[in-house]
């Protein structure tokens, strides 16, 4: 198996390096693409965990944006307000949000899947109203000014390029190696078929309330980098809508597959860029997803299309007793 | 070393699904269950595996397990089959079956994600254990296909597999036989024995009576919720109480 397992799960991270290499030589060649590469990365590591939770282990969260909230507003305070260093505040901008995740979850996920969707939304309201009342942390509808961009990367724009999607790599890599692994197996289980993850062994609200926590640690992580990056973080900069965006892209890209999440945080990126006016992109996307999702249930990448990948991914011996041969049919 | 339930009860709305149920299984022991549709049988094997709360208690080796969840229960060694098999049909065999070593998996959260070598020994590992159990089953030459694409009774060895890989000490089968055909049935027949002999406690609900009373060393009758006869498979076969509710009097001769 080794070698060509370890292919399908290189295979999407060599697509993505593809697109952040693409995206940087446009880059350079018109600066303003950078911009958008920046955002795509940026809403790709919110997707991304999405992708896991709800396409593998089918547990919708709409608090992506609200933990990158979070962990922006973590950053901001820390920084500006206390003097933190950076790199110190990051481990409580990611911490943070995943204890909070991780706390929040148990009795959360006992719940099915849409009222789930319709707790975190409310989550992310109530955030942002504490955000918009804590006014002594956060300055309130004004927000935080002066957040000090990174060190090293600055405000150049390629750098910036380069940090996020080298995350957004890592954060690929390591999708793909859960979903091939025992635990992945396991957390398809709990999509599938409830009973069957329980009746096989698995804990299914510690393996669901992990991943919640490692998706919004994620998310923190995101939103850590967003407030170095643009300077200034207030409740409306990642504001509700951004949780049910990224669910949009997962949705639209396709849930079950890595690289999903990707696609469609680059198509909404790109499509935003495009549009004129949010009520007609509202518009769009609403019709878009419709039609997508009535022609291609599973979004835009689906496993299915990878399914070569996967067939030559597991090399079993043949039923005789010859270890080593490759059971293919013709 | 047993796993054994007293005085299990269960009601659904006005329905006496089980009345004070109590059984018992050691080691290497097979106890055949049978009665006729709606019994029971199936919601006592939901009541062993946490599935639903009865009133009454199930004990495994000394320690009550009632409280407990259902995974933690299949941790203490108690594994299921279902008599719809319930599994993503999407997935190759093999990939169904590696589902069963979910229990003792030695693969840390933090290395899957990583990707770490050691995730893929370990999987590499499992593999070969479960080709080794599907072979045993007869579905060897099946295990890269879909699993939707198996029969109904094949599927039923999947999941027989499935939950034999969990390494259980005690085994709960829930009509594995059915639609199966005669080849099938004996390999079937040899998986549970042998696993009897390696010291696995099994209960296997069956209504191929005659299968089921070869098999077992003991047989326990279920009518409407309620233990009518126990004990030496042909004479419970042959109590009146059996032959009147379930089997019908033309069976006995
Ligand atoms: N979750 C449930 N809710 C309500 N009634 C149930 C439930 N599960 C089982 N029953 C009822 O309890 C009775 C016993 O069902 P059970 O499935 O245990 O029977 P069984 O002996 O397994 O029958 P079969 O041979 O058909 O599988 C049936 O009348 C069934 O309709
Ligand atoms: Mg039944």
């Amino acid at each position: 198996m080794t070698r060509s397992v370890r292919l399908s799960r290189i295979s999407p991270v060599l697509i993505i390096l593809g697109i952040a290499i693409t995206l940087a030589i446009a880059g350079e060649v018109r600066p303003s693409i950078y911009a958008t590469s920046v955002t795509i990365g940026f809403f790709s590591l919110l997707a991304l965990p999405l992708g896991l939770l709800y396409g593998q282990g089918g547990a919708i969260s709409l608090a992506q944006g609200g933990f990158a909230a979070v962990g922006a507003f973590t950053t901001a305070i820390l920084t500006v307000k206390f003097g933190w260093s950076p790199f110190a505040s990051l481990v409580v901008s990611v911490g943070l949000p995943a204890i909070l995740a991780f706390v929040i979850a148990r009795p959360l996920l006992r719940l099915p899947e849409l009222s789930l969707a319709l707790v975190t939304i409310s989550l992310v309201m109530i955030f942002k109203v504490v955000f918009e009342r804590a006014e002594r942390l956060t300055g309130g509808y004004n927000g935080i000014t002066g957040i000090a961009p990174l060190p090293i990367i600055g405000v150049e724009r390629s750098y910036a390029h380069w940090t996020v999607w080298t995350a957004v790599l890592i954060v690929a890599y390591c999708y793909a190696s859960y979903v091939e692994s025992g635990r992945g197996r396991a957390l398809n289980a709990i999509r599938v078929d409830r009973l069957l993850a329980e009746s096989t062994g698995t804990n299914v609200a510690l393996e669901l309330s992990s991943l919640f926590s490692l998706s919004a640690g994620i998310a923190g992580f995101a939103g850590w980098f967003y407030a170095h990056y643009i300077g200034f973080m207030a409740p409306d900069s990642l504001d509700p809508t951004l949780s049910a965006n990224i669910l949009f892209m997962v949705v639209l890209g396709g849930r079950k597959s890595v690289l999903g999440p990707i696609v469609g945080a680059s198509l909404f990126t790109l499509a935003s860029d495009l549009l004129p006016g949010t009520v007609t992109q509202g518009m769009i996307f609403g019709s878009l997803l419709i039609v997508i999702l009535v022609f291609f249930p599973d979004g835009i990448v689906s496993p299915g299309m990878m399914r070569w990948t996967r067939r030559r991914a597991t090399t079993i011996p043949e039923a005789k007793n010859t270890p080593g041969v490759r059971l293919e049919r013709a | 070393m047993t796993l054994s339930a007293r005085d299990l009860s269960v009601r659904f709305g006005g329905l006496q699904a089980l009345a004070e149920v109590s059984l018992e299984v050691t080691p290497g022991r097979i106890l055949g269950l049978i009665g006729p549709n709606g019994a029971g049988k199936t919601t006592l094997f939901n009541c062993l595996t946490g599935v639903i709360q009865p009133k009454g208690t199930v004990v495994v080796d000394g320690v009550e397990i009632t409280q407990l969840r259902t995974d933690e229960r299949v941790r203490r060694g108690i594994s299921r089959t279902f008599q719809t098999p319930r599994l993503d049909m999407n997935r190759t065999v093999l990939d169904a079956v590696m589902l069963g070593y979910t229990p003792h998996l030695a693969q840390g959260r933090l290395a899957c994600f990583l990707g770490l070598p050691s995730v893929g020994r370990s999987e590499e590992h499992l593999r070969n254990g479960a080709i080794e159990k599907i072979r045993l089953l007869g579905l060897g030459g099946a295990a890269e296909d879909r699993a939707g694409s198996l029969s109904l009774g094949q599927l039923r060895l999947l999941e027989v597999a499935r939950a034999l890989v969990a390494g259980p000490r005690y085994l709960l089968l829930d009509e594995p036989a059915a639609g199966l055909d005669e080849s099938d049935r004996i390999r079937l027949a040899d998986a549970i024995k042998n696993a009897a002999a390696s010291g696995i406690g099994i209960v296997l609900i069956e209504h191929n009576v005659g299968f089921v009373s070869r098999l077992s060393h003991e047989l326990l009758a279920l009518v409407n919720g309620t233990v009518v006869a126990r004990g030496e498979p042909n004479s419970v076969v042959c109590s009146e109480k059996v032959v009147e509710a379930y089997l019908g009097p033309a069976y006995v001769h």
